[in-house]
Formats: C-alpha cells, sequence, structure tokens
C-alpha cells in the first residue's frame, strides 16, 4: 500500500530536482529555439519581395493568372528574361550602370580620402565648425538643393556652350562635377568613414616620415593610402552600390539621356509598348496583368550584379558602416 | 648635420600635439570639398529658399523674376490653397512618426538576438543588410506596387478592429505600417549593424557587476543596454528620417518631384514645396533630438549621513576582509 503511494511521489520528488538542476538549461535551449524561430520568420520577411520576384520571374502568362499556382511555376520559363533584358536594353543601359557608378564611385573616393585624411590629422582654424556642418549636410533633403543646382548647370552648360547630343544636362557631366567637388550620393558618410579610419594611423610613422623629409603629400600618398587600402575599397564600393541605386538626383540631370538600369526600371511600362512591338513573345496578350512576370525578370536583372558585389564584398559592407564611427565614442 | 635640420627634428621629435597646425596644407586637402561645399549646397539651399518669394518664369533670356509675396500670399499661399500639398505633408510626418520609431526599436531588437551569440549570426546579417545594396528608387516601387510589401493579412484582426473602431486616425496609421511591414524592415539594415556595433563595446564587467547585485536580464537591458545605446539610436533615428525622405513609398514623394519636374507651373512654386517639405524634415529631426539626442543628465544620488556612515563602515570591513585573506595566503 505505502509502496505503491511512495512511488509516485518519488517520481514526482525525482523529476521535480531533475528540474530544478536542469533549469537553467532547459531554459537556455527554450531561449535559443526561440530566438532562431524568430529570427528565421524575420529573415523570411526580409526575404519575402526577394522570393516572390523571383518566383514571379520565371512565370508564364498562365500561371500568373492561375490561382492554384502561388509560389512555383508549373513549368520554369526563361523566356521573360530574354524580353526583360530587350526592353532594358540590357547590352546598353549594364554598360553605362557601370561605366558611370564607377567613375562617381573613383571620384567620390578620391576626395572623401582628401578631406577625411585633412579631418584626422591636421588641426586648422574652423575645424570644428566645418567637421559639423559636414555632418549636418547630410541632413539637408535633395529637393531643396536639386531645384537651383539644376538652374546652375543649365546655365552653366548654356554659358559655356556645350549643350546638345552627349553633352551637359541630359548627361552624367554635372553629377561627375558634384562627385568631384564632394558633394556625390552620402558623400558624409564616406568622409566620416576615412576620417575615422585615419585617425587610428599611428602619429609615430608620420613622424618618422617628416624625418626622412617627406612633404604632406607624400606622408599622404606613402603613409595613409598604403595603409589604408581595406578602407578605400570599403568606401569605393558603397559609393558604387550608392551611386548604381541613385535615382532621384539622376531623373533630373540625366533624365532620359543615358540608359541605365535603374531609369529603365522605372518606366518599364512605357518601355514595354514601344520596345517589344513587332517581337514575338512568350505571352503576346497585351494585358497588363501580364507586364508583371517581365517586370519580376527586369528588377532581377538589374539587381544581379548589385548581389554579386554583395556576395563578394560582404564583409567590406558591414565592416564599411562599423568603420564610420558614428555609433557614438 | 646643420643646425637648422637638427633644431627641426628635435621639434619634430618633442612635438607634443599629435596633430600639428598647420592650416595652409589642410586647407589644400579640403578644398575640393569645401569649394564643392559652398557651390553645391550652400548657395542653391539658400538661393531656393529666395526662390520662394518670386513667380519665376522661364524665358528665352533666362529666368524672369517677379515678387509676389504680396499678392494673395505667392507661393506660400498656392501651397497652402493646394488640394494635395499639406494632407500629403501630413501622412508623411504620420508615416515619419510611425516608421521611425518602428525601425529603431525591431532593429534594436535584432540587434540583441544577434549578440547572445547565437550560431549563424553571420548569416543572419547578411540577410539583414542585403536591403541596403539593393534598395532603389525604381525596386521599392515596383515591390511596393505590386503588394510584395505587404505581409499581413491585418485586416481581419480582432484587435486591428478595436483600434478602428476607437480611433480611426490611428488604425489608418498602424495600418499604412503594417500594409508595408517588409519596406520598413528593409530600413533596419544599417540600424542593426549599427546597434549590434553599439552593444558589443558596452564593456562585460558592466554586466558582471550588476548580476553580483542581484540584476536580472529584463534589468540589465533596462539600465545598462538601452541607456548606452540611446546615442546611436538617434543617429539611427537621423538616418532614418532622412532615408524615408527619398523613399517612393513616401506620400509627398511625386508631388515634389513633379513640381521640379514641371516647370511650367514655376520654379518658385517648387522651390516653395521644396522649402516647406525642408523645414518639416529639420522639425522632425529636432524632436528626434529631444527624444534620444540631449545627453543623458546624471543623477545626484544624496546619502543620508546615516547611510554614508553604513557605506563607510561596509568598505572598511572589506578592505580588512581583503587584507586578511592576502595575508592568510
Amino acid at each position: 500500500m505505502n509502496a505503491i503511494l511512495v512511488k509516485p511521489r518519488a517520481a514526482v520528488a525525482a523529476a521535480k530536482t531533475y528540474y530544478r538542476h536542469h533549469k537553467s538549461r532547459l531554459n537556455r535551449i527554450v531561449a535559443q529555439v526561440a530566438i532562431y524561430v524568430f529570427l528565421i520568420t524575420i529573415s523570411y520577411v526580409f526575404l519575402y519581395p526577394i522570393l516572390r520576384m523571383v518566383s514571379i520571374s520565371f512565370m508564364s502568362a498562365s500561371d500568373l493568372v492561375n490561382p492554384e499556382v502561388d509560389w512555383f511555376p508549373t513549368k520554369i520559363t526563361f523566356a521573360n528574361y530574354g524580353v526583360a533584358w530587350t526592353v532594358l536594353k540590357g547590352e546598353v543601359s549594364l554598360f553605362n550602370s557601370i561605366r558611370y557608378s564607377g567613375l562617381m564611385a573613383i571620384f567620390q573616393t578620391i576626395v572623401s580620402a582628401l578631406t577625411g585624411f585633412a579631418f584626422a590629422r591636421y588641426e586648422f582654424r574652423g575645424k570644428k565648425l566645418l567637421y559639423t556642418i559636414l555632418l549636418l549636410s547630410f541632413i539637408i533633403p535633395v529637393p531643396i538643393l536639386l531645384i537651383t543646382q539644376y538652374n546652375m548647370f543649365n546655365s552653366f552648360f548654356q554659358s559655356i556652350g556645350w549643350t546638345g547630343e552627349g553633352k551637359g544636362i541630359g548627361t552624367y557631366d554635372a553629377q561627375l562635377v558634384m562627385a568631384f567637388f564632394g558633394q556625390g550620393v552620402n558623400s558624409a558618410i564616406l568622409i566620416m568613414i576615412f576620417v575615422n579610419f585615419f585617425k587610428m594611423i599611428p602619429n609615430d610613422l608620420y613622424e618618422a616620415g617628416k624625418i626622412d623629409g617627406a612633404n604632406p603629400f607624400q606622408l599622404f600618398w606613402h603613409i595613409t593610402i598604403r595603409l589604408s587600402l581595406s578602407t578605400i575599397v570599403v568606401v569605393f564600393l558603397f559609393s558604387f552600390v550608392w551611386n548604381w541605386n541613385e535615382d532621384y538626383v539622376t531623373k533630373f540631370l540625366v533624365g532620359d539621356g543615358i540608359l541605365l538600369f535603374t531609369n529603365q526600371l522605372g518606366k518599364f511600362d512605357s518601355l514595354f509598348q514601344t520596345r517589344t512591338t513587332g517581337m514575338t513573345h512568350p505571352d503576346a496578350g497585351g494585358e497588363i496583368q501580364l507586364v508583371e512576370s517581365f517586370k519580376m525578370a527586369a528588377t532581377v536583372v538589374s539587381i544581379i550584379p548589385l548581389l554579386l558585389l554583395y556576395f563578394v564584398g560582404q564583409k567590406s559592407f558591414v565592416q564599411g558602416i562599423e568603420k564610420t564611427g558614428i555609433t557614438g565614442e | 648635420m646643420t643646425e637648422l635640420a637638427k633644431n627641426r627634428t628635435l621639434k619634430a621629435l618633442t612635438g607634443e600635439s599629435r596633430i600639428e597646425n598647420q592650416n595652409k596644407i589642410a586647407y589644400l586637402f579640403i578644398l575640393p570639398w569645401l569649394l564643392g561645399f559652398l557651390a553645391f549646397v550652400i548657395y542653391p539651399l539658400f538661393q531656393t529658399i529666395y526662390n520662394t518669394l518670386f513667380k519665376i518664369t522661364t524665358t528665352s533670356l533666362g529666368l524672369v523674376y517677379d515678387y509676389n509675396l504680396i499678392d494673395k500670399g505667392g507661393n506660400y499661399g498656392t501651397a497652402f490653397r493646394n488640394l494635395y500639398f499639406f494632407p500629403q505633408m501630413l501622412d508623411f510626418v504620420i508615416m515619419e512618426a510611425t516608421y521611425v520609431p518602428t525601425i529603431i526599436i525591431v532593429a534594436f531588437i535584432l540587434a540583441i538576438l544577434l549578440n547572445t551569440g547565437v550560431k549563424g549570426q553571420g548569416f543572419f546579417r547578411v540577410i539583414f543588410f542585403l536591403p541596403v545594396i539593393i534598395m532603389s528608387g525604381p525596386i521599392t516601387g515596383i515591390l511596393y506596387w505590386n503588394g510584395a510589401g505587404g505581409l499581413l493579412t491585418y485586416e481581419d484582426n480582432v484587435i486591428f478592429k478595436m483600434i478602428l473602431s476607437y480611433s480611426p486616425g490611428f488604425a489608418e496609421a498602424l495600418a499604412g505600417l503594417f500594409a508595408n511591414f517588409t519596406m520598413v524592415l528593409w530600413f533596419t539594415g544599417i540600424p542593426i549593424i549599427l546597434f549590434i556595433n553599439a552593444l558589443q563595446k558596452i564593456n562585460v564587467n558592466l554586466y558582471e557587476a550588476a548580476r553580483i547585485d542581484g540584476a536580472n536580464n529584463w534589468q540589465i537591458l533596462w539600465k545598462i543596454k538601452v541607456p548606452i545605446v540611446r546615442p546611436t539610436a538617434f543617429v539611427t533615428a537621423i538616418f532614418t528620417i532622412v532615408q524615408l525622405g527619398t523613399y517612393t513609398g513616401n506620400p509627398v514623394f511625386y508631388l515634389i518631384q513633379n513640381s521640379i519636374y514641371d516647370r511650367g507651373a514655376g520654379i518658385g512654386l517648387a522651390s516653395t514645396f521644396a522649402t516647406i517639405y525642408s523645414l518639416v524634415v529639420f522639425l522632425l529631426v529636432g524632436v528626434a533630438y529631444l527624444l534620444l539626442g540631449r545627453p543623458e543628465r546624471t543623477k545626484k544620488i544624496q546619502l543620508s549621513s546615516i547611510q554614508r556612515d553604513r557605506m563607510e563602515a561596509l568598505a572598511v570591513r572589506r578592505a580588512k576582509a581583503k587584507q586578511r585573506t592576502a595575508t592568510t595566503r
């Protein structure tokens, strides 16, 4: 009688002690699982538009209107990509996008390095004020500057006779000039990355260089630049990506003058009508809904170069943001 | 070695300040940026504000300025009478007010979770940072209009209905948030990195000290982590406010863009829109400063004499105990 009663009690007690002993461990496992579930869910939400886009880009028109097809097309078709390439004029716009983003990035990197060097290395009159202004300039909204910038460049190009095909407004000239003078996309952040890195270079190196008779430009070139190649890569990559994605300023100063991935994608619908006439594409329906898969394919095409860059230089990008030092020290 | 060179070397070796005072050279280095800043930021900023006072017409001779502030409030009057501008500005403010806190909070939570040392931290970081690389106007535009940004079905939610019946305005703001929740998440890429960086810089001894004093994880979160990352939250807030300004889903985006583009309606009016818009953005940054950016006032704890005596006694006792253990060893 007693034995029967005792047994469950003992079992409960054993379970209780077991739980007490392993409580923290159990809790930790539960917490870990919860964290993973949460992170994976959030990752799914992050990637949802991209996954959706890739999935739709492989769908034929019948799949698009088929309510049973949600994620996986009944038959994977690559034809959408062909059409998308034609509509984007891929061979021209890919080249242009790379060329102009690269040029802008080179200009921005050089000027940011020079400016960053001065702020990190020298003590000069008005330094604090100028650095504050540099940081504040980041919050000035683009439209308020853009109106006058457009007028300035317009009248400037007209006064020097630099107008017409491939010149002046409608080309990248204005933006290249601004990038050269350190006013490109997010220039303030790029300069900040350099300032914070250059500050870490020990002063002894410069002293040694000076004793050997190097002038400031030699110091800059032989010490600072040689030591900060990784930072230069970071800044270049960021600048490249931001210029590639930039479309607010480009819309006004370049417009349709140059075919770029961003501006072609921006008016895909109208381009689709003109550039595919006379072309036999898989779903010659003409309904608006059917442009969907071509558009998604075009979007995929236009981000592939960026994705490649990201997966090659993934570490650099994250480090770049950490290097800005704007996390407050 | 000549006397002069010797002196110079001595000076270089004994120079007290790490950074030297060389105004001319420093200004030479920042010259391109400074020129660009004056020409492409300062001048356009004030010119655009000046423009708001005039009706500007484009003629073959150039721009003609007619002062028109007296005439029915000029451009400001027109802006106020515009059917869309102020409602859209209001929507913009509501959007910023809902998006920015959400972005900061979500980024902070994700940063804390990634900082707990879960395996695959790098993998999640890659996913969370990906949108920074591919986010551009046309792409967010396409994904936004195709509804890929909305993931959660909130309309049928009981809580949402309750909120709707009590306060339709608040419900609308919430709906705006949830309908684009993915897009909101896409803005957290850089904030997450900044927060992780800030969290990693917290001295581990602080946690230990808190634990010895009997604090649990929750208290550590609120008493240590949150106050320390507050400056980062401020930087994040500013960054997000600025980023949302050029976001395609921004309610006033098209109005301002079209007003700049449509030169027939007058550059004066476009300038007025841009100026009011910029003012609002500055106000938002100001609000962010008031909420997050002000240096925290350190509380001075007033100890009563008894408390002080007790603490002193405790310190003496501890010192004695330490001494004792030291001698026994």
